[in-house]
């Protein structure tokens, strides 16, 4: 199976202190990774540097063939605008835009817009009916549906949720988390940062994080059906 | 267009803010509007006026001192020889002119000085003269003459009376049209059509001087002085009167440059208050540019659709301002100069222009959000 995901060796520092320290690790294609770990074991800043929102201070982080730690700032957008698509504990729609809009703004910066295609995007989430609204108008979750329909729009190699159900109430985590698992099913390769222990187990690998290292790798052994 | 629908959707998202800055656009736009079309307009306005002073423009025999008080002329030119170079040379700048002879003749054993010229044409070069009696309105009226007041006075003359005048040996009787008050040596003269005066002093064809009043700036003045020269026969000079033109060129002058210091200012104001207004949104739109920057936003991009932004609310607000402006200037005309000034188009597209300029030089800060690391922005710090 085809690697998207290599890592070598990678450290990343502030100042003093040290997030990442070392960390090797590789992710096939089509595979569900939920790293976990307690906080400020490393794992945003994991997920940052493999979307190339950070640069490592050492190692090597290839993406889809791409080292993200020799790309300069115009090959890190390009990067970001073609590779990946992030979902957020915190949705970060822009606020003035529509849900569609919001799509529409990742095919932006990515190339040219096509708003059935964002449309489309917009109806597999389960939104066709509130394409038209602003985030302030929409529920946690369904804001949380946008951003995985906007993570999902230019077809990236890689999808990185940072706790994507970390705001969310019960109802709207398993909304999500099925949609995760549907786009799993599709093949999409997911890294998935999260603090619990039972959605961790919907992905084929856990990797828990300890002070910037690779504390423990392991197979998920039960998946639990869709709700 | 996916770039347009962002802008506007980035102006209805921040209208609250940029109202602020709209609101200085168009203040500043409407009185730099008003400034500018007021500066266009008082030019006019003020050649016009200043054209009520007299003319502007002598031409003279070349070893003469002109005066426009009547003085003895030492040397005359050949009326159709000038005449014909004016004609060659017509121009709309020439408001009016009219050739001069001044005799001194006598009348009841007193010296006069007697004024040949084009009465109906005389009477636009001086249209500040206030007169009693009529106006000798054709050129061709050898048998009426106008008095001034002085003249009247002494020789107890009212419009009707008889005036005879007598030069060497001839004699030329006229009836008194109408009595002069120009508050000026014009009140101890005659004044005759030209033709009857050149026959009286056996003059035919002879003038002393060229009067000339021409419209326009003082350097369309200087500049028609200066073609005019060109044209004319020569032992002939033009010159132009220095008190209207230097009075004018002067006045128009300091005008300007009030106006342009107050454009300039108010420019350098409405940047300020854009300023202000734009260095909080750039706080605001932080977590935007982290994000958008996240989604693969380049920066050149971004600011692209701030600075489009930025532009339309430059162009529409110059384009309200402009609307009240040239409005806010018509109403001044009226006040000031009993006359409205009329709308000069250019001005819409110089402050629609000035405008954008503004407030994209007031969108300076913006430039700071080129340094946002999405990274730290969207972990919320």
């Amino acid at each position: 199976m085809a690697t998207v995901v290599e890592i070598e060796n990678l450290r990343k520092e502030f100042g003093s202190v040290r997030a990442l320290d070392g960390i090797s690790l590789r992710i096939d294609h089509g595979e569900w990774i939920a790293i976990m770990g307690p906080s400020g074991s490393g794992k945003t800043t994991l997920i940052n540097i493999l979307g190339g929102l950070d640069s490592p201070t050492s190692g090597r982080a290839m993406v889809d063939g791409t080292d993200v730690a020799r790309l300069d700032e115009t090959g890190l957008t390009r990067f970001r605008a073609e590779k990946v698509g992030f979902v957020f504990q915190q949705f970060h729609l822009v606020p003035y835009l529509t849900a569609l809009e919001n799509v529409m703004l990742a095919q932006y910066f990515h190339s040219t817009t096509d708003e059935k295609e964002a449309r489309q995007s917009l109806e597999r989430v389960g939104l066709s009916d509130r394409s038209e609204h602003l985030p302030l108008q929409l529920s946690g979750g369904e804001q949380q549906r946008v951003a995985v329909a906007r993570a999902l729009i230019n077809h990236p190699k890689l999808i990185l949720a940072d706790e994507p159900t970390g705001n969310l109430d019960e109802m709207n985590e398993q909304i999500v988390l099925n949609l995760l698992r549907q786009l799993h099913q599709e093949g999409h390769t997911i890294l998935m940062v999260t603090h619990a222990p039972s959605i961790g187990r919907l992905a084929d690998r856990r990797i828990e994080l300890a002070h910037g290292r690779l504390a423990h790798i392991s197979a998920a052994s039960l998946r639990p059906e869709p709700v | 267009m996916m770039f347009w629908r962002l802008v506007f959707q980035l102006l209805r998202g921040s209208r609250g803010r940029l109202a602020v800055a709209i609101l200085a656009i168009v203040s500043g736009a409407a009185v730099i509007s008003a400034l500018l079309n007021l500066d266009l307009g008082v030019q006019n306005k003020l050649t016009q006026e200043f054209r009520s002073l007299g003319a502007n423009i002598v031409i003279s025999p070349a070893n003469s001192t002109p005066t426009m008080e009547g003085a003895a002329t030492p040397s005359l030119m050949r009326e159709d020889e000038v005449l014909h170079s004016l004609q060659r040379l017509q121009s709309p700048e020439v408001a009016v002119a009219a050739p001069y002879l001044y005799i001194v003749a006598r009348t009841q054993d007193t010296p006069v000085v007697v004024t040949g010229t084009w009465l109906d044409q005389a009477q636009r070069i001086e249209p500040t003269w206030k007169l009693e009696g009529n106006w000798i309105s054709s050129r061709d009226d050898d048998s009426h003459c106008l008095i001034g007041r002085a003249v009247a006075r002494q020789l107890h003359l009212a419009p009707d009376g008889q005036l005879e005048l007598g030069y060497v040996n001839r004699r030329k009787q006229c009836t008194v049209a109408g009595v002069v008050d120009a508050g000026g040596a014009e009140d101890n003269q005659v004044f005759a059509n030209l033709h009857a005066v050149q026959s009286l002093a056996n003059l035919p064809g002879q003038i002393g001087l060229v009067q000339i009043s021409v419209s326009g700036a003082p350097d369309n003045v200087a500049d028609y002085a200066a073609r005019l020269a060109v044209a004319l026969p020569s032992g002939v000079q033009v010159r132009p009167i220095r008190q209207v033109t230097e009075a004018e060129g002067s006045l128009l002058g300091r005008i300007q440059f009030l106006i342009v210091s107050m454009v300039v200012l108010i420019l350098i104001l409405t940047a300020l208050c854009v300023l202000g207004t734009m260095a909080a949104l750039a706080m605001e739109r932080r977590k935007d540019v982290g994000l958008m920057k996240s989604l693969g936003g380049s920066i050149s991009r971004i600011m692209g659709l701030f600075l489009a932004e930025v532009g339309v609310l430059g162009a529409v607000g110059g384009l309200i301002g402009a609307i009240l402006g040239v409005t806010l200037s018509y109403w001044m005309g009226l006040r000031v100069f009993g006359a409205a000034i009329s709308p000069r188009w250019e001005i819409f597209p110089v402050t629609v222009l000035l405008m954008i300029v503004v407030a994209m030089a007031g969108a300076l800060p913006l430039r700071a959000l080129g340094d946002v690391k999405p990274a730290v922005i969207l972990r919320g710090e």
